[in-house]
């Protein structure tokens, strides 16, 4: 039996992309995958978002950075893998935690985790790899 | 993102927020905030209705926004939050130092 499963793939060079194209792709694919809940799209743009603006502001060391997000959305999760050729990320994703409540910065990851199933980063040849993994609800 | 900003009394502003509160927008969103301040208007209210998306560089936005507001003597509060935005408020627990009101006309009376 094959089952149907989604792919949506997106290509970004920052500058001059930003977050409005991640914005901007996930409307599609939300208009392709109508049987994604409300809860489960609210949470992936969260997490999309985050880390898509994670890569736009440490960015490649003064050079613009190319990204690709590609997204699967399978009848019991969505998984997406994010991929990019900036600078190596010096974080443990897993041990990323909410800052004081005054704090201007430091949520990104903090809120990702909160939102997804598994949350992982590799560095793997030149580029940052960044899976995040949600069972559908 | 588009922000429309009342004058609702001498010290009083409803800034009336649409679309996404995100990286892209968020240092607009201090500018704008920071003008007002500097008009005289300390006591800020967010009206969130009309914002489908706000992430952590909107949350930090509305933290600084709270401190500029609040070193001007006054304070900000957040009206109308959608349901994306309430659920990174819960989740972010800013709740704790944002109060959050149904709607901007009960947010913008009783600063006490």
């Amino acid at each position: 039996m094959t089952v149907a499963t989604g792919e949506h793939v997106l290509d970004l060079a920052c500058p001059p992309d930003d977050v409005t194209a991640v914005h901007t792709f996930l409307s599609s694919v939300w208009a392709h995958e109508p049987e994604l809940s409300l809860e489960d799209r609210m949470a992936l743009e969260l997490a999309l978002v985050e880390l898509a603006s994670n890569v736009i502001e440490h960015g490649a060391g003064g050079r613009p950075v190319s990204c690709s997000l590609r997204m699967d959305v399978g009848p019991d999760e969505v998984t997406v893998s994010l991929s990019d050729d900036g600078v190596p990320v010096l974080v443990d994703p897993s041990a990323a935690h909410l800052p004081d409540a005054l704090a201007e910065g430091g949520r990104g990851l903090a809120l990702v985790q909160m939102v997804v199933d598994d949350l992982r980063y590799e560095r793997v040849d030149d580029r940052n790899r960044w899976v995040v993994r949600r069972g559908r609800r | 993102m588009d922000i429309v900003v009342h004058e609702a009394t001498d010290d009083t502003a409803v800034l009336e927020c649409s679309g996404r509160l995100n990286m892209v927008s968020a240092g607009a969103f201090r500018e704008t905030v920071a003008k007002v301040v500097e008009g005289g208007r300390s006591r800020l209210v967010v009206e969130l209705s009309g914002v489908e998306f706000m992430d952590s560089s909107g949350l930090g936005a509305l933290v600084g926004c709270l401190k500029t507001a609040r070193q001007a003597g006054g304070d900000l509060r957040l009206a109308a939050p959608s349901e994306q935005v309430q659920m990174v408020l819960k989740l972010s627990n800013i709740d704790k130092i944002l109060r959050t009101y149904p709607d901007g006309d009960a947010a913008v009376t009783n600063w006490a």
